[in-house]
């Protein structure tokens, strides 16, 4: 089952929990999921986080196909300049 | 000088051919948004708020409508009211105050007359009455128990709370056991830090020319890092839909991250449309500094354990910025940009809270350069308290591949410990320091953005090629996408014209921002290149009478066994025969932004008299994963550099009690010119990004995060104090001189 990461912002709606296994075929079902068992949580990680999937950062990816032993790591929305 | 790790070699790749759009440069026939005249073309002039912070009770025009020349006057009342919910309120509020001012310089309402002058004088005559709020000016003022409310409208964002507030982000990060890293230390050390408000100080002006046709559409000509978003921006405050609105990206003098909003092009479009007529705004140097985004403002307190032997076992901070009047990503951001060190243990706290200022803008790496400048300082300490090599000490404990970053998640294949080893290696750094100077190190990082780009690549039938892409070139990007053309297709750079298409001959593409354009841009370019050689292919099959997977692709022609090479021109020559035109657009979300590194070193010598300090000699690496046009890396990381520099020693915004500006213009908000600098040396590292298909990391940002600490540093061995405060300078470093 796939892993998330959750930064310490994210963690307030998990108990302190930073790791957690969620299933899902996408990082949208995961976020999905995630927002089901820690209502609230989803949106914070679709407005305010973008995710790391196999060293990669992806910006909006909430089609992006995870493995069923993936780490994917909910990050900030990083901009610049 | 390069240095260059596990990077194959290219035919076009890394070298240096004259910038396709140099010559028009160099003679001045490069045409900015301000070069820009249209016939009947009426000029406009924004009327700004005085006031820092009020209420505004009536605004009388009438008497501005009726004066000589005068077309069109606009204020909020001709623009819809955006919800607060809205992506754009906060673009839509800045863009014309309703209701509220909220700070010195917010555009209150504009005029459009037949001169620029008529529309100042009708400007200046509209009357406004208004009920005074009181003036929020810094952080410690925002953050106070009992502070007044900048901004009614602001919410602490992801807080889950609905009530206004002056804080726009709280972010916290922590990792291991903290408490106990610093009760097993053997040394620590702690520092509070400030810095100042500074511009991005791009030479060009904001300036825009629009032009609302019967048909309701707008044609804009702006300066911009990413004219798609001006189109965005524009049809949403205008409430419009989006077709409504053409951009055509005008040559950009300097953005910097400062031109990746919009201040102005609404104005101009609501008042062509009232007037019948082109509009063409043009923002004085005082509008700019007043009334468009600086970098944020800073105060810092960093504590960072160690053991003897100099090993970074714990870092314990708070950082918070001064963003200015809305919401900004300002602190979530700057949390993150603590990734340089393994840190096992970690605490951090990054807030963003709001002030009676500008609304704050990203300025290349934002954020990142006031926490770099702390953190950076505190590692210098420990350095000299260990008497360590300062690069050593880092060594020790740079993250390379598959260590955390401050998110959590696993740095890729990055550079850090390449760049330090490059600067230990310099020839600057083995030298002696000159007597009377002494030397500084500090480094810095950014992780780079992907995002959303497209490139459409023509074939023509003499096989020449177009390259279309929709990435403002705001760093020499049309040579890089040329050369990656020249690369994949195998003919010569020259044979390749880049064009930077306006937004309705190109797919769309995100703003150039997150030194972005050369990686993802560059990304989709050779994608649309490889998908024609693929077409290439077939049709040289064709022409060859072979079956179409016995065609390679060989420096620029079709090879087949027992045929004589097919060069692109002959087979582009035969197209209308083969199939018709040859031409490929490709698009996509590019993930896998690779991050780069930086590290400086600088001699500078402090004058104890006067407390100037003269920076003598800089250098900097930098990871740019592989340079695809060497010069314009350089060109970045020396331009980071200077800027970084003025940063560092001179700029900062006074504004007096009312929140005024009191130093804006270029004589009295001093950036560095050429003679205040030395020449900056570079050293280009190139760890390639495997995500990148010639493994480009890009290089835009990073470039100014060290400058400050680098700086501090320098400046601290030699006064033998440490300097905690930007910018230094001179009244800050005579008195630092007499405390110690």
């Amino acid at each position: 089952m796939p892993r998330a990461h959750l930064m310490t912002p994210h963690r307030r709606f998990t108990g302190g929990e930073g790791v957690i296994e969620v299933d899902g075929a996408t990082v949208g079902a995961m976020i999905a999921e995630l927002d089901r068992r820690f209502p609230g949580l989803g949106e914070m990680l679709t407005k305010g986080a973008s995710a790391a999937v196999d060293g990669l950062i992806h910006a909006e990816p909430e089609y992006l196909a995870v493995d069923p032993d993936a780490d994917v790591y909910f990050v900030a929305p990083l901009t610049g300049g | 000088m390069t240095v260059t790790e596990d990077r194959p070699s290219y035919k076009w790749v890394g070298t240096r051919p004259i910038r396709h759009d140099g010559y028009d440069k160099v003679v001045g026939k490069a045409r900015f948004a301000a070069d820009l005249n249209l016939p009947g073309q009426l000029h406009a002039a924004i009327l700004r708020s005085p006031h820092g912070h009020a209420r505004i009770l009536s605004i009388d025009t009438s008497t501005a409508e009726a004066m000589p020349g005068v077309k069109a006057v606009v204020t909020a009342a001709d623009f819809p009211a955006l919800d607060v919910g809205n992506p754009e309120h906060d673009v839509a509020m800045n863009l014309m105050a309703r209701d509220v001012v909220l700070y010195v310089g917010h555009a209150l309402a504009a005029v459009a007359a037949s001169t620029r002058a008529e529309a100042q004088a009708a400007a200046a005559a509209i009357e406004v009455e208004y009920e005074l709020l009181p003036v929020v000016l810094s952080l410690d003022e925002s953050m106070a128990d009992g502070a007044p409310l900048v901004n009614d409208d602001n919410r602490t964002a992801f807080s889950g709370s609905d009530e206004p507030s002056n804080l726009a982000t709280v972010t916290p990060l922590e990792r291991g056991d903290v408490d106990g890293a610093f009760e097993a230390a053997d040394l620590i050390v702690e520092r509070e830090f400030d810095t100042a408000w500074v511009h991005q100080g791009y030479i060009e002006p904001h300036a825009c020319v629009v032009d609302v046709g019967a048909d309701g559409k707008a044609d804009i000509w702006a300066s911009s890092q990413g004219h798609f978003r001006v189109r965005s921006q524009t049809a949403a405050v205008l409430g419009w839909d989006t077709a409504r609105v053409k951009v055509t990206p005008a040559e950009i003098g300097g953005g910097f991250g400062g031109k990746t909003t919009i201040y102005l092009e609404p104005v101009a479009a609501r008042l062509s449309e009232k007037s019948g007529r082109p509009v063409k705004i043009t923002m004085s140097r005082d509008e700019v500094l007043r009334a468009t985004g600086p970098a944020p403002a800073s105060k810092a307190r960093i504590r960072i354990a160690a053991t003897n032997d100099g090993e970074l076992t714990a870092i314990d901070g708070w950082i918070g910025y001064a963003v200015g009047c809305t919401n900004d990503m300002a602190g979530f951001i700057g949390a993150m940009s603590v990734a340089s060190y393994r840190f096992p243990n970690l605490k951090l706290e990054a807030v963003a809270a709001l002030t009676n200022t500008p609304k704050s803008a990203a300025y290349r790496a934002p954020s990142a350069p006031q926490a770099a400048f702390a953190i950076e300082s505190v590692i210098d300490e420990i350095a000299q308290l260990l008497e360590m090599d300062p690069i050593d000490l880092r060594l020790k404990n740079a993250v390379v591949e598959g260590d955390p970053t401050a998110m959590g998640s696993p740095h890729p294949r990055i550079g850090f410990v390449e760049c330090l080893e490059a600067i230990r290696d310099s020839d600057h750094y083995r030298s002696p320091v000159p007597e009377g100077t002494a030397r500084g190190v500090g480094s810095g990082f950014w992780f780079n953005i992907g995002e959303q780009s497209s490139a459409t690549v023509n074939l023509n039938e003499d096989g020449t090629a177009t390259v279309i892409t929709g990435s403002p070139d705001i760093g020499g990007s049309r040579a890089s996408m040329a050369l990656m053309a020249a690369e994949e297709l195998g003919i010569d750079v020259y044979r390749i014209t880049p064009v930077v298409a306006d937004t309705e001959s190109v797919g769309f593409t995100d703003v150039t921002e997150g030194s972005r354009a050369t990686f993802a841009t560059g990304m989709a370019v050779v994608n649309a290149c490889r998908e024609l050689i693929d077409q290439l292919k077939t049709r040289a099959a064709t022409i060859l009478g072979v079956e179409a997977d016995a065609v390679d692709w060989v420096d620029g022609a079709a090879v087949a066994e027992d045929k004589d090479p097919l060069p692109l021109a002959d087979i582009t020559a035969k197209a209308k025969s083969t199939g018709g035109p040859l031409t490929v657009t490709a698009s996509l979300n590019a993930g896998g932004a690779g991050p780069s590194f930086a590290v400086h070193c600088c001699d500078v010598a402090v004058d104890e008299e006067t407390g100037q300090v003269t920076v003598l000699r800089y250098t900097t690496a930098q990871d740019a994963g592989t340079a695809i046009h060497p010069s314009y890396v350089e060109g970045q990381m020396q331009g980071g550099t200077a800027q970084g520099i003025g940063w560092a020693l001179n700029e900062e915004y006074v504004y007096d009690d009312d929140g005024t500006m009191l130093n804006a213009s270029f004589l009295d908000y001093r950036v560095p010119v050429a003679s205040d600098l030395p020449m900056i040396e570079t050293i280009i590292v190139e760890v390639p990004n495997p995500a990148h298909p010639y493994g480009v990391r890009g290089v835009g940002e990073t470039g100014i995060v060290p400058p400050m600490a680098t700086i501090a540093n320098a400046v601290s061995r030699a006064t033998g104090a440490r300097l905690t405060s930007l910018p230094m300078s001179p009244p800050k470093v005579l008195a630092v001189l007499d405390d110690r």
